[in-house]
Formats: C-alpha cells, sequence, structure tokens
C-alpha cells in the first residue's frame, strides 16, 4: 500500500472481524493472517457448520479465535467484543446481499450492525470499520454521471434501504463518541467467491449474460484484494475518523465492456466462450425492476429478478478521495481480476 | 431620448428585429460599419432602476405576457421572455459565462459549422467582457450566496462566483452593482453610430418574394398597421419569437423544431438568521456536476418565497412568514429531450410545447437532491423542495424520502434560458442557417440571437449568444452583405 | 379569435375570489379586491393560445360557481391530477399569492396582516 506522508496506526494487537467466513471474509481473514503484527484475530461464524468450515480454512492457529452466533441477535455482539478494549479494531463485514426473505435485510444489515456499534462502544475499541455499499445511493441519473464521495441518498430497494439504516447507525454512534469508517464497495469480484457466482462465469461462456439496451451502462466494480487494501487503510488512517470512502477499481467499465473482457480471461484460461448473444430491451430491465419493487413490497425475493433489475442501471463511483486521503490505489484491474478469479475457482473445484 | 415610436412607413438598408443581447450587438457592428440600420423592438424602453428587479411590476413592464408564458408538456415547463428595449439583458441574473472551448469544438463538428475556429469566438469575448464591464464583486457577497458557497466547499464540489455585467462603487458589496444591459452599453452604442431604435413596435410577418423578403408588417403601439421595408433584415427576436416570426411568414426549414432549455427545479432553505436579500442573486454556482448539472440561487423576494412553497402549500405555508430566513436555490439540468414553437395562422402567439425525457427526471431528481444535502450542509434548519408531495428535509434520511417522492411531473419545472431553434451549420437534416446564421433557403433573412445556438450550453447562455452575435455581424460587413 | 376581446375579468375574477377566500380566509376585502384584479390584468396579457385554454377550463369552474354544491365539486376537480384542468387553480394561487406576499410581506398564512395586528 503505497505511503505519501499519511499518517497511519500500527496494527492492533486485537482485530475482530465479523462475516469471517463470507466472500469478502475471507479475502480480508486470508491478508490478515499473514501480518505478523496483529497478534489475535476474533472472527465471527454465523453457525456451527461456518465456524467448522472458518476453522478449516485458517488452519490451527492458537492466534486466531472463532465465535459463534448471528449477528441479528441482541447477545452476539456482546460475546463477540467480550474482553476486548481499547486496542482492538472492529471490522463489520457481515452482511446479508441476497435474503430468503426481505425481513432478513432489517434483521441483519440494521439491527445487526447497530449490536455491533453498540458492543463496540462498551468495549472502547479503537476503531469500527463498516463495509456499506453503493445501494444506499441509488443509481446514477444518467450514463456519465459519477457518484462523489458525499452523495445524498436514494436508497435501492430493500437491501439499498439496510445499508442506508446501516449507515445511519454508524453515523448515530459516531455521534455517540465511536471512531468509525465506513467503506463503500461497488460490486465486487475475485477469490472466494462463494459457489453461486459462478451463475455469472456460465452465463458469460454461454453468450447469455443480459446485456441491456447498447451495453453502454457505466458499472463500477472492485477486485476483493482492492477491496481489502481499502478496507485495512481506513483501518488504520487516522484521519478517516467519521467519513466513507467509495472503494473501486480505478474506473467504471461498461455492461459490454465487462462481458467482453470476461468472455477474453475465460478464453485465455483455456475455457470456451460463446460469443454474446443476449440482448434485451430497455424495457425488459425495467420490467424486471418493477417486478422486483413489487416483490420486495410484499416481502418476496427474487434473486434473478433483483440482478436482471438493476442491469438496466450505471452505478459508478469516484475514488479520489479515496486515494486522497486513504493512499488507496487499486493494483488490480478488470482482466487480470478475472483471471485471477477464474483460476481461483478452477483451483478450487467450482466448475465454470 | 435614445429610442423613438415607430411610424406606419419606415425604412432602412438593415432591419434588425429585437434588441436584446443579438440584436443590440448586431446593430452596434452594423451601424459602426457605416450601414444604415433600423432596430425595432415590440417592448418599451425601462430605464435600469425604474423598476424593482423580480418584482411583478418589472414582470408587467419588460416581460412578455406579464412572465406568464409556458411550454405545454407532462409537466409543462415555465419560462420567460424579457419583452423591453434591451430584452433578457435588462432582467437576468447578469451572470456571465464564456462558452466552454470543448462545447464550442462540439458545435462546429456536429453541426459543421464553418470558418469558426473557437478562439476566435473566444478573443470576441474578450471584447464584450471589457464592452459590458464583466468583473467579479470587489467588496462581500450576499449571505445567501455564501451559504451555496459554504456548503459546497463542505462537500468538496466544484464551485466559483460568476463575474456579472457590473459596474460597482469602489469596493462596493454585491447588491450595489449596476447592471450593464443592453441599454446602458450596445444600445447607445449603436445609436451614436448611427443606428435608429424604435419601441413599441410588433413585427408580424415578413414578406418573401421568393427568397427573398422585401418588407416587414408592423403593428404600433396604438393597434394601427405598419410597414418597414428594408434589404437585409435580422431576426434576433429570442428563441420562441424568431422562429414564431420565421413560420408565420412562411419560412419552411428546420425551425421551430429543436427548442433546447436548461430545465429547472428549485427549493427554498431556511437558515437559524436573517439572510433574505429580495432584490439580488446569488453570484455562486456549483459546477461540480457541470455540465449536466449546475446549482445557483434564484430571486427570493416574499412573494417568491411563498411560490416555492406553492407546490406543498398545505404543509409548507406555516414556513412563509419565516422569509427573512430563507432564500430559494435552483437546480438546472441540460436537457436531452426538446421542444418546438409552433405558430398558427392568425394566432398572434406560438404554441410552444416540450418533451422531458426519463433520463431528465432522473437528473432533474438527482440534482434537486444533491442540492438539498448542500443546503443542510450549509446549515440550512430546513430545506422545502419544490414539488407536490414533498416532505420538509431535515436530515440525510429525509434527503431519502424526498428523492423518493421525486416526480418531475408534480414539480414546478422552469427554465429562463430558451435556444437552438434555429440552429446554425451546414448540417441539412438539423440547422435552420447557415454558419453565419443566413437562414437556409433565403437570400437577406438572417437570425443572430439564441436560436441559433446549437445546443443548450449548460450555462447562462447570453456571452454565447453576444459572441456569435458579433462574429456573424462582421461576418456580414466583411462579405459585402450577403447574397441578396 | 373573439375570445381575445373579452377581459378575462367576469370568468376568472369570480373563481379567482372564491379560491382566496378558502385560501386566505383572513386576507381584507380589500386586498382580496386588489388580488383579483390584479389576476384577471394578467390573465388579459396571456399569449393568445394560452389565454384561450385558460379561459375555457376557467369557463367550466366559473359555472360550476353559480350551481348548487359546484364549489365542492371544484374543489374534488382541483384534487385530481389531470393535465391543464389542475393547472388553472395553480395559476391563480401562483399569480394571487406572489401578489399578497410581494406588497405585504408579513401576511400570515391564512391572509392576516401580523404587522397590523401587532
Amino acid at each position: 500500500m503505497p505511503d505519501r506522508a499519511i499518517e497511519r496506526w500500527a496494527a492492533p494487537h486485537t482485530t475482530v472481524v465479523t462475516g469471517a467466513n463470507g466472500w469478502l471474509g475471507r479475502a480480508l481473514v486470508h491478508r490478515l493472517l499473514a501480518d505478523p503484527g496483529r497478534a489475535r484475530l476474533r472472527l465471527l461464524a454465523h453457525s456451527t457448520a461456518d465456524a467448522a468450515a472458518l476453522r478449516q480454512f485458517v488452519g490451527a492457529r492458537e492466534r486466531v479465535e472463532i465465535v459463534i452466533g448471528d449477528v441479528a441477535r441482541a447477545d452476539t455482539a456482546r460475546r463477540l467484543l467480550y474482553g476486548v478494549h481499547a486496542d482492538a479494531d472492529v471490522l463489520h463485514t457481515a452482511g446479508i446481499i441476497h435474503p430468503s426473505s426481505v425481513r432478513q435485510f432489517t434483521e441483519v444489515n440494521v439491527n445487526g450492525t447497530r449490536h455491533v456499534t453498540e458492543a463496540a462502544i462498551d468495549a472502547g475499541v479503537r476503531r469500527m470499520v463498516h463495509v456499506s455499499s453503493n445501494s444506499p445511493f441509488g443509481t446514477n441519473p444518467h450514463r456519465d454521471d459519477t457518484f462523489r464521495a458525499d452523495e445524498p441518498f436514494n436508497p435501492y430497494l430493500g437491501y439499498g434501504k439496510s445499508k442506508m439504516l446501516g449507515e445511519i447507525a454508524v453515523a448515530e454512534a459516531a455521534a455517540a463518541g465511536l471512531d468509525t469508517a465506513i467503506v463503500r464497495p461497488p460490486w465486487f469480484y475475485g477469490p472466494f467467491q462463494p459457489p453461486r457466482q459462478t451463475t455469472f462465469f456460465r452465463l458469460v461462456r454461454a453468450g447469455k449474460f443480459p446485456v441491456i439496451g447498447k451495453g453502454d451502462q457505466r458499472r463500477s466494480m472492485v477486485y476483493v484484494d482492492n477491496l481489502v487494501d481499502g478496507l485495512l487503510a481506513a483501518e488504520l488512517t487516522p484521519a478517516a475518523k467519521g467519513n466513507g470512502y467509495w472503494i473501486a477499481d480505478a474506473r467504471a467499465y461498461t455492461v459490454d465492456e465487462i462481458v467482453e473482457t470476461v468472455g477474453r480471461a475465460l478464453t485465455d484460461e483455456g475455457l470456451s466462450v460463446k460469443p454474446p448473444a443476449t440482448r434485451l430491451p430497455v424495457l425488459a430491465a425495467r420490467i424486471a425492476e418493477t417486478g422486483d419493487r413489487v416483490l420486495q413490497a410484499v416481502g418476496v425475493y427474487q434473486q434473478q429478478l433483483h440482478v436482471l433489475g438493476e442491469m438496466g442501471h450505471t452505478i459508478a463511483c469516484d475514488i479520489s478521495r479515496s486515494t486522497a486521503e486513504l493512499g488507496y490505489e487499486p493494483r488490480v484491474e478488470l482482466y487480470d481480476g478475472m483471471r485471477r478469479s477464474i483460476r481461483w475457482c478452477l483451483e478450487n473445484g467450482l466448475e465454470l | 431620448m435614445i429610442a423613438h415610436a415607430a411610424t406606419s412607413s419606415m425604412e432602412a438598408d438593415v432591419l434588425v428585429i429585437g434588441s436584446g443581447a443579438g440584436g443590440a450587438t448586431t446593430a452596434t457592428v452594423l451601424a459602426e460599419a457605416g450601414l444604415d440600420v433600423l432596430v425595432v423592438e415590440e417592448g418599451n424602453w425601462v430605464e435600469q432602476g425604474a423598476v424593482v428587479p423580480f418584482s411583478l411590476d418589472q414582470m408587467d413592464q419588460q416581460y412578455r405576457a406579464g412572465g406568464v408564458t409556458v411550454a405545454l408538456g407532462m409537466p409543462s415547463i415555465a419560462y420567460t421572455e424579457g419583452r423591453c428595449a434591451g430584452g433578457g439583458t435588462e432582467v437576468n441574473s447578469g451572470l456571465y459565462w464564456r462558452p466552454p472551448g470543448e462545447l464550442l469544438e462540439r458545435w462546429r463538428r456536429d453541426f459543421k459549422i464553418r470558418d469558426f475556429e473557437p478562439d476566435d469566438l473566444l478573443s470576441i469575448a474578450d471584447e464584450v467582457e471589457t464592452a459590458i464591464d464583466v468583473q467579479l464583486v470587489p467588496g462581500g457577497y450576499s449571505a445567501p450566496s455564501e451559504m451555496l458557497r459554504d456548503g459546497a466547499a463542505a462537500l468538496g464540489w466544484q464551485h466559483a462566483e460568476v463575474p456579472r455585467w457590473m459596474t460597482y462603487p469602489k469596493g462596493a458589496d454585491a447588491a450595489k452593482g449596476e447592471r450593464q444591459s443592453m441599454t446602458r452599453t450596445y444600445l447607445p452604442r449603436a445609436v451614436n453610430a448611427g443606428a435608429r431604435l424604435v419601441t413599441g413596435c410588433r413585427v408580424d410577418r415578413l414578406v418573401l418574394d421568393g427568397a427573398k423578403a422585401t418588407a416587414a408588417l408592423t403593428t404600433l403601439a396604438d393597434g394601427t398597421p405598419g410597414r418597414i421595408t428594408f434589404r437585409h433584415v435580422f431576426v434576433c427576436a429570442g428563441a420562441i419569437q424568431s422562429p414564431a416570426l420565421l413560420q408565420r411568414s412562411g419560412v419552411h426549414g428546420h425551425i421551430g423544431r429543436t427548442l433546447a432549455v436548461h430545465p429547472t427545479v428549485k427549493l427554498a432553505a431556511r437558515f437559524a438568521d436573517e439572510l433574505n436579500v429580495p432584490d439580488d442573486v446569488p453570484v455562486h454556482q456549483v459546477k461540480e456536476f457541470a455540465p449536466h448539472l449546475s446549482f445557483g440561487g434564484s430571486a427570493s423576494n416574499p412573494g417568491l418565497v411563498a411560490l416555492s412553497l406553492l407546490d406543498q402549500w398545505s404543509t409548507f405555508r406555516q414556513q412563509v412568514t419565516d422569509w427573512k430566513r430563507m432564500s430559494v436555490y435552483y437546480a438546472a439540468i441540460t436537457s436531452e429531450g426538446r421542444g418546438r414553437v409552433m405558430s398558427f395562422p392568425r394566432m398572434k402567439d406560438p404554441v410552444v410545447t416540450y418533451r422531458l425525457t426519463h433520463r431528465d427526471r432522473e437528473l432533474l431528481r438527482s440534482g434537486l437532491a444533491r442540492l438539498t444535502l448542500l443546503m443542510l450542509e450549509a446549515g440550512a434548519q430546513e430545506v422545502f423542495p419544490s414539488f407536490k408531495g414533498a416532505p420538509a428535509v431535515r436530515t440525510r434520511r429525509d434527503v431519502a424520502t424526498m428523492q423518493q417522492a421525486f416526480r418531475a411531473s408534480k414539480a414546478t419545472v422552469m427554465t429562463v434560458h430558451l435556444c437552438s431553434t434555429v440552429p446554425m451549420g451546414e448540417v441539412t437534416e438539423r440547422c435552420g442557417a447557415d454558419s453565419f446564421g443566413l437562414v437556409h433557403g433565403l437570400r437577406n433573412v438572417h437570425v443572430n440571437d439564441a436560436s441559433l445556438l446549437p445546443t443548450a450550453p449548460g450555462v447562462n447562455p447570453q456571452a454565447s449568444v453576444m459572441a456569435f452575435a458579433i462574429r456573424n455581424a462582421r461576418h456580414f460587413v466583411s462579405t459585402g452583405g450577403s447574397r441578396a | 379569435m373573439a375570445v381575445r376581446q373579452f377581459s378575462a375579468a367576469p370568468v376568472v375574477g369570480t373563481f379567482a375570489e372564491r379560491l382566496l377566500i378558502a385560501d386566505l380566509p383572513d386576507l381584507q376585502p380589500q386586498r382580496r379586491r386588489e388580488v383579483v384584479a390584479f389576476i384577471a390584468h394578467r390573465v388579459d396579457s396571456l399569449p393568445s393560445f394560452t389565454r384561450f385554454g385558460v379561459l375555457a377550463i376557467g369557463s367550466v369552474f366559473h359555472l360550476l360557481l353559480a350551481v348548487p354544491g359546484g364549489w365542492g365539486v371544484a374543489k374534488a376537480l382541483m384534487r385530481l391530477p389531470l393535465p391543464f384542468v389542475s393547472e388553472y387553480p395553480r395559476l391563480m394561487r401562483s399569480l394571487g399569492f406572489a401578489y399578497v406576499w410581494e406588497h405585504w410581506p408579513s401576511t400570515s398564512p391564512t391572509g392576516a396582516d401580523l404587522e397590523v395586528s401587532a
């Protein structure tokens, strides 16, 4: 991580990570394990099965302690931070993106975040980093627009609203004295992805990834290791206190470009790819979005409909403040990142 | 006395219709080149300072239809046209923006404007800046202007003080500026150089003989008919009236089909301290999101504050007594959509329509929300967005509620800039006039006002209008007066 | 068009007055008359096409007032999101309120003059 005379803290004695067995969680833990300066890691796993998988991932290390609990429950955060004090940072990555019911958005993303902030205040931790999203800000009003570092809320459906309320909970904790920083990643990609994400690669291989209209919608994406860089920069930069930062690749990509690049990455990793053939009119995305909205209003979440509805939009963010204040520099870009991602999937027995 | 009453029979070498930013500069260039110029203005001569700026009285005396002109659509867009000697320059904010170089390049390329070097146009802009005393405020800014600046600074959004064509007593504050409008600058200059200016005379239509216009049929102030004969005519009646006049005269072509405006939505913000300035407008603008979005301050006298609360009067009306602590601000967009100006036989005024696209509506929503956030960051206690169903906004969470409730069709959408109804250039499928304003298909009829600007520029257009008008008028002079 | 020759005052005035009474019940009658006269004068200065439309819709509202229960119908009509129809009372209000607050800035939301009563 390039350091241009930006003041940094040393790594804390104890690093607490929620959502440790998730996609971002694992990428983060992988990095933390490699840092000898972090004497103790305390990781939250959501269930016994999760904890077992996590233990297998980290290996038998004494410096890693795994706590089991659902962050949505009030007592979990207290148990997680039991005995933790000032020389500790909390990295809160736990959240739900594609739930089985809409109710979970509130339980996990809002209540869970609130429980963690409250326990963090009581424990007197040094800093809490909260992982938010682009979703509280909605979509860009037009193709060439880019979200600046500070934007008005305009939550995109249930997930967006829950992430907005999560940010508000963090802001309230900051007002109550907690040292906080928020990182906002857009669509992320890279190693450690869960099995459901292979659909993305499979669709591109089959030439069936739905491109809406001209495919010129811009989408910011973030390679998961870039995200880890940004998250750790937000953790260890004193001046980040109270702020929120976009953490993304250097520039947004058009959907056409994404499909073309991923196709090329797949080919260069030795997999066959059919030329992209699925182009849907803008109306299709609008209908999907309306359908998604209607379903969510009655508490139902349908992942494919949601993703399709979102595909017609531009979601692009500007990382210049993250670079200026955190020294954040994305080191990997799309083609390279996708190749690494594909290689990791193949190495880990995931079928694309 | 610079202006005179019209008579029923007049003649000139060159007739200039309209005395605003386009007409006054055209008349000056031509008269200073020794041509015999007659400027005909529909409205009256009103001295700067004779009416209170932004008052209903001013709307009555210096605007068309008392300021109540509207482009029909869903929603309709209210617009204003100057109608007086000096036209819009007498009543506008006075903010001066040179046309951006990239925009000029794009116009040149997309509309094939020939013999056009953006740098040459910008050096004409230099001349204009001297002639009308374009300058920054020497003294202090108004509080509403500072609020806009402070909010933008807090968010890290690019903002700037915009210079105005004003003179100031030494070191004076913003409100003491004296507007260097056309009645103070180019009109006296044109008359000094020999041009004649008549007011209270409306041109109903031009008489065409094939591709040549030979006369203008007029109506005088007392309602009697008149006639003006000429060798050349420059139509500088503004982006609504110029195409309407050409249509009434039977001119066909790309005229009146591509009206481009800067759709604008507003809010009123209330602060802890009194800050209202009834007769001056903020000089700061926020250009972070240019060219698509621009934020600035609007006229905020108590009547206008009441108007800004009107859309949601049922819940907002309690605020009106607090007007001294309030100021009105706007978010303006560049529009993808376009409008039409259509004249019908035996109808004095054209029908104007405008269509906003989906992107335009999204941008209006986003613009108003970003502006609302800026107001909160500037320290506003409460923000009242001007649309039906708007919540009062006190917190960032309220901004989310506001954005989700916003519909362009429920908002008061207006524009003070009107352009592009007779676009200039050599692309026959898009342009109504050639690269110098000569109407395609005609030999001696020119347009020389905001109608020529190929698109709405995304900044206050007066500087662009004046620079192009001067360029085109000089070309006319140097080529011995077109092909007539 | 023949409509051009007629003043808007009869068609517009009664409705404008009724609207002002409902919106600003505490506005002094003399002031209200002044506002109504201003509104009628402005409608007379509208561009021909707009004026025609305003008078056409205005006539409907004007006629409603002559009928028992008509004001209730008018109020219901005004609440509907009908294009152009809803713009008529909006125009009346914009003109009226701009006049009231520009000329008497200390007017309360119900039309009372706060300075006078203070």
